[in-house]
């Protein structure tokens, strides 16, 4: 099986989100001159899970890009089939002379990452940076991560590597392609 | 103006000045990401930089004010004009024989900045635009063991041993205000074995990292050191050779006494860090490898001074100076001067605006070296500030009691004239200064304008020059402020200004090294002995008197500050009845200041990728007893504001804290306009506090006590 994709330490994850900014001008997804908070597409976002009470509070941070599915439901629903499953990499790709623009994919995304250019009517997403990686680089988000919280590669030699260094994959979050591991218990030497 | 492709430079989107490299395609700036010869991470500002650069609101054209100060209506005029217009004026007070009365607001980021050569031809005095935020630190660094003062030199954390301390007191390091770098040196420290142990009011993301918060009572820092200190004498666990051989006789002595009723339970009072915990810290520094420590919010109270100092006796008795994964001790890099020298302007104590108003003897022991920014407002009323010059930075908004400087700056005398006689700002877009300025010019971003960075710190390699490289044209007529100046140094001081731009001016300084700036750009922008150097101390003692460390301030001895005092902050023993929440003013990676660089900035402000508001954070306990629920808007007073607004319950505050985001609150600028609630507005005007501040060379500038109601 051919799969690429990205391991998230989410011990490391401090959500200061320049992965998601990096992403954005390498993709020239962002008007500069024009752009307005909350109007500006995004292929990464960062989500945070704060538990527990003062004083012994935990918060960790991962980031969600697309997860290249298995069998990718936007896939399915794009009656274009613009959505393809790239064999030799298992990303999965819009193909932007394709897509008619009908957004099923966005309905259709479990996961919320599709994005949707109004001016050229056509959906967009986290391609793991095809471009990059055909070329030999890692994808920018992991380039650039500020911790080197996101690692990029072979989805099996990423969990490979999770249970080498002793992590806990957290299944839940990675049941595509996209590999999670759960944070350890911090703040051990408080109330001790 | 360069090929298309990556090249080096330095990031100008926060103080840190990280080495980055920008990608330029056709013209443009691209991308941005750390240059990975020197540290190699860029920050989430640092990436928006591209945002910044291409913002419509960038100003194109020199502005002479129309209507009064304050109502931010402008003319365009031309550049001649414009240069005319500042020559007039500064000659004006010049030839009066009152040059000193004229301040010049930037952030000193290089001692080359031709900027300050012209202020030390011309008599002035440099502010650094901005609340001088660790001024504490650094004049307690000063008087312990000596040094080149510089801008807050944190731990190089990569330089940390396995098992070592990294304790952050009132620092969020991931904020990276010191570089990109940080982030990743202390979780790699950590992977190492280091720990990470965060005091803090606020659960920082530092703090969800750590193997230790301590949610510590705002300004007790001093306690809790104080404590630590205690225990580490009293229990022998101090590192005797370095005492022995590096502390001046007798000071050791004498903290050994005067702690020696600080015990862990008398500090734990004043903190509210139980006794235990600061007893196993103490313990844990004293035999850690190497203990490093960086603190900002907590220098910037009212008893700044204490806590440096108290700081500093902890660091030298626990042997972390100038060790792999200690302090830093910087040294400086041998540039050349450019001849002729200027004189410089008079000495700061006997003629700064802080010494010759009616409050002179308020600051008789006051040794900062630079102008105290949040004593402006005071020196306008007071007559002795005639000319305030701002460059990239937004005193009508960064300072506390704000309104109160923006009320000095419209003052006029019995005649209808302004006390100031003449406010001018610099920046590539307005901000709520511009509004009040005489002439606003407009200024480059660093992607367009050269500059020799040249520090006595650089955290990723210890002291060396940087080199910041135009790669695209500025928009319109913008023109980088050290070229005004130049050219204003030309016109006024012909003698002084013998060189014809900033290339020539910065290839004067770089014969030191044996450069030039073509050799610099050549070798990729950065020269550096690529040594920290360790230890220093060892070939000629260290930069004291006596080349010791000087743990006891015998000049302090008449105000009662010799030694470290326990006390909290004296803003927040003030009211406390009346106003019985603390106000902590924190920052997150995505705001830099008030400026309109990190504020105006849609790609910071937006939710995906920055912070969009600044709801006031509480802690849910406490809300409870207000009837305040999530979401709802309160009316947060202190002794001399007001703010209406939101507040978001969390369980990352201590329930006696009220956390406003700093940054926020502009009115000036497409995005940054109306988004969020300034915090200064809260803070009271520090010249008119003068009871609250440190007036020895802290400040209290980021808090207030407050009351909140729904």
């Amino acid at each position: 099986m051919h799969q690429l994709g990205l391991m998230i330490d989410m011990n490391k994850c401090i959500g200061c989100k320049t992965c998601v900014v990096a992403c954005r001008n390498h993709h020239g997804i962002v008007d500069h001159e024009n752009c307005m908070p909350g109007e500006i597409p995004f292929y990464i976002r960062v989500e945070s899970l704060t538990e527990g009470t003062y004083p012994l509070v935990s918060e960790h941070c991962w980031v969600v890009p697309c997860q290249h599915c298995k069998n990718a439901q936007c896939i399915k629903a794009c009656a274009s089939e613009a959505i393809v499953k790239d064999p030799q990499t298992g990303i999965v790709r819009i193909d932007a002379d394709k897509c008619a623009g009908s957004r099923a994919c966005i309905e259709a995304c479990p996961y919320d990452v599709i994005q949707f250019d109004a001016v050229r009517n056509k959906a967009h997403k986290c391609d793991l940076c095809h471009d990059r990686v055909v070329a030999g680089e890692i994808p920018v988000c992991a380039e650039v991560c500020m911790t080197d919280a996101i690692t990029f590669g072979e989805v099996e030699m990423l969990r490979q590597t999770a249970l080498d260094r002793g992590r806990e994959i957290d299944r839940k979050k990675s049941a595509m392609s996209i590999v999670y591991l759960k944070p350890t218990l911090k703040n051990t030497l408080a109330g001790v | 103006m360069v090929q298309d492709g990556w090249h080096p430079t330095v990031c100008y989107q926060c103080k840190a000045e990280c080495a980055i490299l920008a990608k330029v395609q056709d013209g443009r700036v691209t991308e941005v990401k750390g240059n990975p010869k020197y540290g190699g991470k860029a920050c989430v500002k640092g990436m928006a930089g591209v945002t910044l650069q291409y913002a419509k609101d960038r100003l194109t054209k020199p502005l002479k004010r129309v209507g009064e100060r304050g109502e931010g209506r402008f003319e365009e005029i031309s550049w001649n004009e414009a240069f005319d217009i500042i020559e007039e004026k500064l000659r004006s007070l010049y030839d009066r024989g009152e040059g000193h009365k004229l301040t010049y607001s930037f952030f000193p980021h290089s001692l080359t900045d031709p900027k300050w050569h012209f202020l030390n031809a011309y008599g002035g005095y440099i502010n650094t635009g901005l609340p001088h935020c660790d001024s504490g630190k650094i004049v307690s660094e000063i008087k312990c063991w000596g040094g080149i003062p510089n801008h807050h030199i944190p731990p190089a954390w990569f330089t940390m041993p396995k098992d070592g301390i990294i304790l952050l007191v009132g620092r969020h390091a991931f904020g990276c205000l010191d570089d990109a770098c940080v982030p990743r040196d202390i979780m790699e420290a950590m992977d190492r074995g280091a720990k990470l142990i965060v005091v803090d009011p606020i659960f920082s993301p530092d703090a969800a990292k750590a193997d230790w918060w301590i949610p510590i009572r705002p300004s007790g820092d001093t306690a809790l050191f104080l404590g630590m200190i205690h225990h580490i004498i009293e229990n022998d666990l101090y590192d005797k050779k370095f005492v022995e051989e590096w502390v001046r006789e007798g000071d050791f002595d004498k903290v050994k006494a005067y702690v020696k009723d600080m015990t862990p339970e008398a500090m734990s009072a004043i903190c509210d860090v139980p006794a235990d915990d600061i007893r196993r810290l103490a313990v844990m520094c004293a035999e850690a490898p190497a203990v490093g420590v960086d603190g900002f919010k907590s220098i910037m109270l009212g008893q700044a001074l204490d806590f440096g100092h108290a700081w500093s006796i902890f660091l030298a008795i626990t042997g972390n100076l100038d060790n792999p994964g200690g302090q830093p001790i910087p040294e400086l890099t041998p540039l050349s001067p450019v001849e002729p020298q200027p004189p410089g302007p008079p000495p700061l104590n006997e003629m700064g605006f802080h010494r010759t108003g009616p409050n002179r003897d308020a600051f008789r022991n006051y040794s900062f070296i630079l102008e105290p920014t949040w004593y402006e407002a005071q020196a306008i009323k007071d007559g002795s500030l005639k000319i305030l010059l701002v460059t990239e930075a937004n005193p009508a908004l960064t300072e506390m009691g704000n309104k109160e400087w923006q009320k000095a700056v419209c003052m006029k005398d019995a005649n209808g004239e302004y006390m100031l006689e003449f406010l001018l700002n610099t920046d590539i877009m307005l901000s709520e200064t511009a509004k009040y300025a005489d002439l606003v010019l407009p200024d480059q971003t660093h992607f367009e304008r050269y500059e020799l960075l040249y520090m006595p710190w650089w955290y990723n390699f210890g002291h060396g020059v940087l080199l910041r490289q135009p790669l695209v044209k500025a928009p319109g007529e913008a023109m980088h402020s050290n070229l005004v100046f130049i050219e204003i140094g030309r016109r006024m001081f012909p003698e002084y200004f013998q060189f014809k731009d900033d290339v020539e001016y910065y290839d004067i300084q770089l014969r030191g090294l044996g450069l030039s700036v073509e050799k610099l750009k050549a070798m990729g922008g950065k020269w550096s002995p690529g040594t920290m150097g360790f230890r220093k101390y060892r070939d000629g003692g260290f930069g004291t008197p006596s080349g010791k460390v000087h743990l006891y301030w015998e000049d302090l001895e008449e105000v009662g500050q010799q030694l470290p005092r326990a006390i909290l902050a004296p803003e927040y023993d003030a009211d406390v009845e009346e106003y019985p929440f603390i106000m902590i003013s924190y920052r997150r990676i995505h705001i830099n200041g008030t400026g309109p660089w990190s504020s105006n900035n849609a790609q910071l402000r937006d939710p995906a990728s920055g912070q969009s508001t600044n709801p006031a954070i509480l802690n849910p306990a406490a809300a409870a007893k207000l009837g305040i629920g999530d979401g709802d808007t309160v009316t947060i007073k202190s002794r001399t504001g007001e703010l209406r607004m939101p507040v978001r319950l969390t369980e990352h505050i201590r329930p006696d804290c009220v956390g406003i985001m700093h940054g926020f609150g502009a009115t000036v600028g497409r995005v940054a306009a109306g988004a969020g609630h300034c915090d200064n507005e809260l803070i009271p005007d520090a010249g008119s506090h003068l009871e609250w501040q440190d007036l020895i060379g802290g400040e209290a500038h980021v808090s207030t006590r407050v009351r909140i109601t729904r």
